[in-house]
């Protein structure tokens, strides 16, 4: 009983480690949607510059702790979410791993060059070496008591206890007891929303970032006695406390902060108690992992399962309908003049160099496979390379011929992808990268511990192959050799990706619920893209190791995995020569750095980390980045884009005499038209006899990505009055709201909110300035109580008290979840705060949609009522029957375009059938 | 097949043709003078792990080295040419860095020989042997255990099969407890191969030495290091004989390990030897931390400990001094490697004669022996196969170190 509680006691303080680390990689991945593979490294540069500080420049503990947790990490967090994250955002998750990855080798590289500059400009710094027992914020050496027999702790580890404690009271108040925290989980909870509500979830994630970031130093403090002064430890606490994150789901602080604690007695309990396992060299150490692997796979939801890391469609070919030659031709005339430099120009060491790029540009096409290919971010490939290698030289040590050996750890490596496709059939995105990690930290690990295959650290000697006269011995040969080999796996490649087998992945990529209905088999392509990745990386990989002559276990490990990802995605995976240009800029480039830029070994991991910046800009890698600008460039200008439905040869709607959706008709095209009880408006720009309208559109067109949905649509709505929008389902009606929202911005035409040009507002702005919208559905957050919806908008008690004397049914349940309401109690929810404070403009989307009739009268009553307090309503409905009670003014929408407009007086059955069969559309 | 692809096979192929001849007829481009080697100087390079992702460094092995050339320079050089030391290439600990470095030194800087090498990877023995470079290093890699040009500068530190198991250790542990007989010791390692094959040849030498030895296991996670022991404590604490304490407990692990058991170990109030193979470095004493984690403990060392007083010592630290600029820098094990590696380098390249050639000095290495030196009697090839076999153990006490078991060399038993 007294181990049991000594084992839990002190696992409880890695767990505090993990805790902290685990609470900061939720806060940053709800914010902004990633998984920061960097957040080990910003806790150790907070260590690096703990003990500089303080060993270093004699700075007192606690203030330089302080300093650095309350005020220089939150900085570093806040930089680089303007520098970087907020732009990665933009681009798809594998560029967002891929960035995090680069930072992840930049940032310490980046503390310990700080360091070499302080130390030249004579200050007095400590070498950034790893140290031990370095002194943390109390006392060195620790003090320690033995409260209990067999228990013993000591001041680190109470310190530890004590500020971690802190942290998760002072989140805990933040969170749950200020506005701001409010505020933060609005936005984890729907950021759309948020924005939508007038609060930048810009500003709130940079928040987030900070506030992570600060944990992160927090936890590096505090482990400096433990872990010391290495970057690639605290990587690896970082890895483990991912399984917390995990556990959390990404979203739940709490979840994850109480699954670090659990994680670390965990451990604790598997060291102590699991001797079962002695003969199993590496278990133990492969715990975490274990636990990581299998959490992904139970915890994650299958929403996103399709995996792929995207709903990234393949990007658009900058050289779709080029020839032959010009698609190809520059890089055959490549090939050939490298296969001739081995003979002509090259000095032996750098045919040695290009050679071993070439290698290692075989195991980088495999990343095109299955990241560019399939979209899937896999972090274990340097596991298959290992495993390939390491069975090709056993059985090259039992007298196989090398063809034989290779082809046998090719087909081992595309046996062990297989295994990784079944991680990926449940798993996506940022999840599926993990589990890929995990498998890789267990392969090195577990896997390749077996004596019999690794052969200790001598590893198996791996001759380069001799065939009939040609000698591949000598570096030149090799190369020439490889150059040949790697046209050759392009080749196949590109066919592939042209073949129905590429067609599926790509369709199984975009949209794995689709492929499967349409006959395309997820899991048949799924494993595809694994075995044939894993075994081109098996072979590049005994490839490499012939280069080398000789394989141990140690060469590639998991962390070289993520080096390389990051590698080629910043050349671009999209096509395979991509690869070839990565492995040889990968072995070539460090030399010409050493030898014409930096006698430094920091400078160039801290430009190559820097390498993932460059994605925000070039999501597609710097090989295409030339090309695929210039093509862009090229779609801009060019006469073929369509900018508007003039493309389409049809009339352009300002050119004639169209119809406005304003509350009085005008005089002119209209004949007929009813007197208004309001007097007559003056046109769009005429005059100031009246207050500007509350909301005008004018001209405008919109759409998604190339896809024009509104053609020239024409809106006037006034305080005060209720314009009801109709039409059927896909006419753009929500497409419209989003515009008049600024969700959307439009292609062309304008926007005016109370006479103020808003056409180029973020959401955030137009909300600002006055315009709400209730978007379909319930415009309120699910994950929040009813007291916090309220409290989001209504800053005031006095006004939230208001709103509970009024609905009484919201007074009885303010701590109930907002999800948890009936539909009609949730639309009650999102405008009650409305009539307390009401907007100058009110867009509703579909405001009765799957409500009773009798709670639409209500919802109707409320919105009849704000009205009347001088909001301008913008109601869009599919179904006229009920909202036309309450309509002023009745607009039809039809294929983008406002067919008709006129007075509620006005509208009859055969203009309601008209504008519904689209007849109307165009008279 | 796409047409351009045919064009690129075929030219391919053809250039492949054309140099099969011509790659059987290279290498052979060396000119008649000996690589890195002219009337008055030897060009020698050397690989060290000095910038890690783990922060490990072992920069100072370079000081040492140029400490040792410095000083054959001012004696007029070997056999009137000068040490041209180029410094040494920093490998990163990568095997990739490694090879690379290896290459380039050879064919790039063109030297005559590599030392010091000393990294905790060596992906660059095979190119070095098949190039012909005399090499010298730390021997704790298998690449320092039989090619032909690699010299470990205490001989090779692994044991191979059929080879021999230095008893440096147990003798000495043995000394300090009175006799091994009915003395039970503890093993304890990391839980990777590693780990778990230095249980296996410890248990062998500590047994054949005359120990028990009831605890023996490769149980820690050998990546992620424990932040409470209590698990492995209580197990070794009750595994002695009766259920009681072993006698001493020694530990096959790095330093930060070692910190972490071995006050988890007193804490629970052990009073029994400590002992672990890695912990001699002076730099520990700067922390009070370190200092009292490691109070008390015998640590293992296969020179002559930098407490000792005798004229080999003495100048040792002279010449690192000197090569320090006059300064009196900490000393530590690296600068012994480096110090050491650069010696035999140049004991060996003495005894080949005016005539320095590869061949020359594969031919004086042949029967080299010397004795006397900081790392004791030095013969080869006999280190090609095992560890000199000389050590002593240091006890770190108050704050210093202080020699328990002084240096000797003892005769190795064979390994099974």
């Amino acid at each position: 009983m007294g181990d049991l509680l000594g084992f839990v006691l002190s696992g409880l303080v890695s767990g505090a480690l993990y805790a902290l680390l685990a609470t900061g990689l939720v806060l940053s991945s709800s914010a902004s949607g990633l998984f920061n593979f960097a957040h080990g490294a910003t806790a150790y540069l907070c260590a690096l510059a703990f003990y500089e500080l303080h060993s270093g420049f004699g700075w007192p503990a606690v203030p330089t702790a302080l300093l650095l947790v309350l005020a220089v990490a939150p900085g570093l967090g806040w930089a680089l979410d303007r520098l970087m994250f907020r732009k990665l955002a933009k681009v798809g998750e594998t560029a967002q791993i891929v960035a995090t990855i680069g930072l992840l080798v930049a940032l310490p590289a980046a503390g310990r060059w700080a360091v070499e500059l302080l130390e030249r400009a004579g200050a007095p710094v400590l070498p950034a070496e790893n140290q031990f027992g370095l002194p943390g914020v109390g006392p060195s050496p620790a003090v320690s008591w033995q409260p209990l027999d067999g228990v013993g702790i000591d001041s680190d580890q109470l310190i530890t206890w004590i500020a971690t404690a802190l942290a998760a009271v002072a989140l805990w108040v933040l969170m749950r007891h200020t506005r701001l925290g409010l505020r933060l989980r609005a936005a984890v909870d729907d950021r759309t929303l948020t924005e939508l509500r007038g609060i930048s979830a810009d500003r709130l994630s940079s928040i987030a970032w900070m506030l992570s970031s600060g944990l992160a130093g927090l936890a590096g403090v505090l482990a400096t006695p433990l872990l010391g002064l290495s970057a690639h430890d605290y990587t690896l606490f970082l890895f483990v406390s991912a399984t917390a994150a995990v556990l959390g789901r990404f979203l739940s602080v709490p979840l994850a902060f109480a699954g670090g604690l659990g994680l670390g007695v965990l451990q604790n309990l598997v060291a102590g108690y699991a001797s079962f396992t002695d003969d199993l060299t590496g278990f133990r150490t492969a715990v975490p992992f274990l636990i990581l692997f299998a959490g992904l796979v139970v915890l994650t939801r299958r929403g996103r399962a399709a995996g792929t890391a995207a709903a990234v469609p393949p990007p658009v070919d900058y050289l779709a309908g080029r020839g032959r030659g010009r698609r190809r031709g520059a890089w055959v005339v490549a090939a050939v003049l490298l296969g001739a430099a081995f003979y002509t120009v090259t000095t032996p060491f750098w045919s040695g160099i290009l050679a071993q790029g070439l290698a290692i540009g075989i195991v980088f096409m495999s990343f095109t496979v299955v990241t560019g290919l399939g979209a899937m971010v896999s972090l274990a490939q340097a596991t298959f390379v290992t495993a390939a290698a390491l069975v090709a030289g056993l059985l090259m040590s039992h007298g196989w011929p090398f063809a034989a050996a290779a082809a046998a750890g090719t087909a081992l490596a595309a046996l062990l992808g297989a295994v990784a496709a079944l991680a990926a059939l449940r798993l996506g995105g940022r999840a599926l990268a993990l589990a890929t990690l995990a498998l890789a930290f267990l392969a090195d690990q577990v896997l390749f511990q077996l004596g019999w295959l690794r052969n200790g650290d001598t590893g198996w000697e791996i001759p380069r192959p001799v065939a009939g006269p040609v000698d591949l011995g000598d570096d030149r040969a090799l190369g020439l050799a490889l150059v040949l080999l790697s046209a050759l796996a392009v080749a196949a490649l590109t066919w592939l990706r042209g073949s129905r087998w590429g067609r599926a992945m790509l369709a199984v990529r975009s949209a794995p619920e689709a492929a499967a209905a349409s006959g395309v088999s997820v899991v048949r392509t799924k494993l595809l893209l694994f075995t044939v990745s894993a075994g081109l990386a098996g072979f590049g990989g005994v490839l490499y190791a012939s280069y080398n002559t000789r394989v141990t276990a140690t060469d590639f490990t998991a962390m070289t995995g993520l080096v390389w990802l990051a590698v080629v995605v910043a050349a671009g995976v999209r096509r395979p020569q991509f690869a070839v240009v990565a492995g040889l800029v990968f072995a070539v480039v460090p030399h010409l750095m050493t030898q014409y830029v930096t006698e430094s070994a920091h400078l160039p991991v801290i430009l190559f980390g820097l390498a993932g910046l460059a994605l925000a800009n070039d999501p597609d890698g710097y090989c295409a980045a030339l090309p695929s600008r210039r093509a862009a460039r090229r779609a801009a200008t060019g006469p073929g884009e369509p900018q508007g439905p003039s493309a389409k040869g049809e009339p352009e709607p300002k050119a004639g005499p169209v119809p406005r959706a304003e509350p009085v008709p005008e005089p002119g095209p209209e004949p007929g038209g009813v007197p208004s009880p309001r007097p007559p408006a003056p046109a769009i720009g005429g005059g100031l006899a009246e207050a500007a309208p509350a909301l005008e559109l004018g001209g405008v067109h919109a759409g998604y990505g190339g896809a024009p949905v509104l053609h020239g649509v024409d809106l006037v709505v006034r305080g005060g009055e209720a314009l009801v929008l109709l039409g059927p389902n896909g006419a753009g009606k929500s497409t419209l709201c989003r515009v008049a929202a600024g969700l959307l911005r439009p292609a062309a035409g304008l926007v005016r909110v109370r006479g103020g040009d808003a056409t180029r507002d973020t959401a955030v702005a137009r909300a600002r300035r006055g315009v709400r919208l209730a978007p379909e559905g319930r415009g309120i957050f699910a994950g929040l109580s009813i007291d916090e919806n309220l409290a989001l908008q209504l800053t005031e008690p006095d006004d939230r008290d208001a709103v509970y004397a009024r609905f009484p049914a919201l007074a009885a349940r303010r701590t109930v979840l907002a999800g948890s309401l009936s539909g009609g109690e949730q639309q009650l929810l999102a405008l009650a705060p409305l009539l307390q404070r009401p907007p100058a403009v009110l867009v509703a989307d579909e405001p009765s949609l799957g409500l009773a009739p009798r709670v639409v009268d209500e919802v109707f009553g409320l919105l009849a009522e704000l009205r009347s307090h001088g909001t301008a309503l913008l109601l869009v409905e599919e179904k006229a029957a009920e909202v036309l009670g309450i309509a002023d003014t009745v607009a039809y929408l039809a294929q983008g375009e406002i067919a008709w407009s006129g007075p509620r007086a006005e509208v009859d059955r055969d203009r309601l059938a008209d504008a519904y069969l689209g007849t109307g559309a165009r008279r | 097949m796409f047409r351009p692809l045919r064009v690129v096979v075929a030219a391919a192929s053809a250039l492949l043709l054309a140099t099969a001849c011509n790659s059987a007829s290279s290498g052979g481009t060396a000119a008649s003078s000996v690589r890195g080697v002219t009337a008055d100087t030897i060009k020698v390079g050397g690989i060290v792990s000095m910038t890690t992702a783990s922060g490990y460094s072992k920069k100072d092995t370079d000081l040492g080295a140029r400490a040792r050339y410095d000083r054959a320079n001012a004696e007029g050089g070997i056999n009137g040419r000068r040490i041209e030391y180029l410094g040494a290439e920093d490998d990163g600990q990568d095997p990739a860095k490694n090879l690379a470095a290896a290459r380039k030194l050879v064919q790039r800087d063109q030297v005559f020989a590599v030392s010091p090498m000393s990294s905790v990877t060596f992906a660059g023995a095979d190119f070095l042997d098949a190039q012909k470079v005399p090499t010298v290093g730390w021997g704790t890699l298998p690449s320092f255990c039989g090619p032909a040009h690699i010299y470990g500068f205490n001989g090779c530190l692994v044991p191979m099969p059929g080879g021999t198991l230095n008893q440096t250790w147990p003798e000495s542990l043995a000394a300090v407890l009175g006799g091994a007989r009915g003395k039970s010791v503890a093993l304890i390692a990391g839980d990777n191969d590693a780990g778990k094959f230095g249980i296996r040849t410890f248990t062998q030498g500590f047994k054949a030495a005359g120990f028990q030895v009831p605890y023996a296991k490769a149980v820690v996670p050998a990546t992620s290091m424990p932040s409470d022991w209590s698990a492995y404590t209580k197990e070794i604490l009750r595994s002695g004989p009766g259920g009681g304490a072993p006698d001493a407990v020694v530990s096959v692990m790095q330093t930060p390990y070692n910190i972490g058991l071995f006050t988890a170990l007193k804490r629970s109030g052990y009073k029994g030897v400590l002992s672990d193979p890695t912990d001699y470095d002076p730099g520990l004493l700067a922390k009070d931390a370190t200092k009292q984690a490691l109070d008390g403990v015998h640590v293992l060392l296969q020179f002559q400990p930098f407490e000792s007083d005798s004229p080999a010592m003495r100048q040792f630290k002279d010449d690192i001094r000197k090569a320090a600029g006059g300064k009196d820098v900490p000393l530590n094990m690296h600068m012994m490697t480096g110090y050491m590696s650069a010696d035999l380098f140049l004991a060996i390249a003495a005894r080949a004669g005016k005539d320095l050639t590869v061949d020359s000095f594969q031919k004086a290495a042949d029967g080299f022996s010397d004795t006397g030196t900081l790392v004791g009697d030095r013969a080869e090839p006999r280190g090609k196969k095992e560890s000199f076999g000389c050590g002593a153990l240091v006890r770190l006490k108050d704050g210093r170190y202080e020699v328990a078991v002084p240096f000797k060399c003892y005769p190795p038993i064979p390994f099974a």
